[in-house]
């Protein structure tokens, strides 16, 4: 156990020597007949507990407890005082600078518990200061340990796509059947892993990014994620896709979490098709007003079970045999949630789903 | 849109990864534009070469490839000292930047340049280095 530190500061040595001899056995004791002199020895000693007389010649103590909270808030301090000086503490009580007032003349007892109640605060405030250092330290880690993901673990894999890629170039697996579908194989792999690695990526900067609020256009954006997800997702144009857009009103809103939002239903969409479905049809409606964006997202796919559909919105859930890391729906959960939107959803197996959001209008 | 230039003669490479150079220059070759290919595997390298041959009408870097993530000295800094070449030099000069990820501070930084073309996201596409090369030269 650490020995408790304690500065008792009185211009009456026979105080100091009394205060001495009560408690040397208790504590490690350091005095001083001055304010000049206590601040001089906490400037070179980490005292825990400061008690000081408060009328004392030069400086009262008030005066030192507050020059001591300037340089280092974190010693107790406990005030010595006769009843008619309570008048002139009451503002030093309120602003913090005195922890507890103690009547003279002191009697152990009441001395000793304030001392131990003092160090107990203390060490609670120390701890808690420790604590928050380590918090800031592993916040500072993760930090680094995304941008590690997004920089070192991304990297080599881009380049496995780019051989890939050079590959088919160069028509390497044109060769023999086998070939071909190795090739596709690893390929298909790879892009798996750069979705997980950048939904994770996407789920972490929600988490994080606060809310800019920019004019949202939805037809460019909902044009542009279409591409893009169809690329991502290695689709030829077998989907058909039907946009239509009812947007005369300005629209501001955080467009990087609506891009995410979006982003994740609408490859949703592509990726949850039935395989052998003549005429696949993704339909996609949006309607802005004063108030909100409304817009849903509907598709004749696969379709989820009655009984998952209270689920699809949960960290890591999957449905059986499906590709998909399990983090889409729920990062378009946590997302909607930061702008204060809403999202429901119907769904018939081997018919279709639809998605049906509300996000709010930031004008 | 300013005019596009004749068709361009050197590809510069600046990539930290080995395997990312020979990627790119597998497939710069296949869109069978550039007359030359030039890899350099460090900033330094790539600046030094460059600064070397400023008055070499010979070695004129049409189209330069350069990654952003690098030890040392990376594309940003890289780019810190091509904003200091002549004016004549950057005007037919174009600086495509790769990126690994689609980091959102990279983004802004590269459109705060004026001397970067583009940025893309790695691995490089074919088609994208095509469409660049569309339309920057005049390609027959």
């Amino acid at each position: 156990m650490t020995i408790i530190k304690v500065l008792y500061v009185d211009d009456e040595e026979n105080n100091l020597s009394s205060f001495k001899a009560n408690f040397r056995r208790l504590y490690e004791i350091y005095t001083a007949t001055s304010g000049a002199a206590a601040l001089d020895i906490l400037s070179q000693t980490d005292v825990h507990v400061v008690i000081s007389d408060q009328r004392m010649p030069g400086m009262t103590g008030v005066e030192l407890f507050k020059k001591i909270k300037k340089f280092n808030p974190e010693p107790i301090r406990i005030l010595l005082t006769g009843y008619t000086d309570i008048e002139a503490l009451v503002d030093a009580i309120n602003d913090g600078d005195i922890y507890r007032y103690i009547t003279k003349p002191w009697n152990d007892i009441e001395l000793n518990n304030g001392i131990q109640n003092a160090y107990d605060v203390f060490k609670t405030r120390r701890e808690l200061k420790e604590k928050l250092a380590e918090l800031q330290k592993t916040n500072d880690e993760l930090n680094r340990f995304i941008y590690s993901i997004s920089h070192e673990l991304r990297a080599p894999l881009a380049s496995a796509l780019g051989v890939i890629n050079l590959a088919k170039l160069d028509n390497v697996y044109s060769d023999s059947e086998k070939g071909h579908e190795y090739w596709n194989l690893m390929e298909e792999c790879c892009n798996r892993l750069d979705y997980n690695i950048t939904s994770t990526l996407q789920y972490y900067k929600n988490s994080r990014y606060t809310n800019i609020k920019e004019e949202v256009h939805f037809e460019k954006l909902i044009q542009d994620l279409i591409i893009i997800h169809k690329l991502a997702n290695n689709i030829d144009d077998k989907i058909k896709f039907e946009v239509s857009i009812d947007q005369t009103e300005v629209f501001l809103g955080d467009i990087f979490r609506i891009e995410i939002i979006l982003g994740n239903l609408i490859s949703n969409a592509i990726k949850y098709q039935k395989p052998d479905e003549e005429n696949k049809l993704i339909k996609i409606d949006v309607k802005v007003n004063l108030l909100d964006a409304v817009i849903t997202i509907v598709d004749n796919g696969l379709g989820i079970l009655n009984d998952h559909l209270n689920q699809i919105f949960n960290q890591f859930f999957r449905v059986h045999n499906q590709k998909g890391t399990g983090l889409g729906l729920f990062i378009v959960r946590e997302a909607l949630a930061k702008l204060d939107g809403k999202i429901s959803v119907e769904s018939v197996v081997n018919s279709g789903t639809q998605f049906t959001l509300r996000i709010p209008n930031q004008r | 849109m300013p005019p596009k230039a004749p068709k361009p003669n050197l590809l510069v490479i600046i990539d930290d990864s080995s395997f990312d150079l020979r990627i790119n220059s597998g497939i710069a070759t296949h869109i069978k534009v550039f007359t030359q290919i030039l890899c350099f595997s460090s900033a330094e390298e790539g600046l030094d070469f460059l600064v070397e041959n400023l008055d070499n009408p010979q070695i004129y870097p049409h189209l330069i490839l350069l990654d952003i993530q690098m030890p040392e000295m990376d594309g940003f800094e890289f780019m810190k000292r091509y904003d200091k070449f002549p004016d004549n030099f950057k005007k037919g000069s174009n600086v495509v930047m790769l990126s690994s990820t689609d980091d959102l501070q990279d983004i802004t930084r590269v459109d705060s340049n004026k001397n970067v073309f583009r940025l893309l996201k790695k691995p490089l596409q074919i088609e994208q280095l095509k469409a660049i090369a569309e339309e920057l030269y005049l390609l027959d």
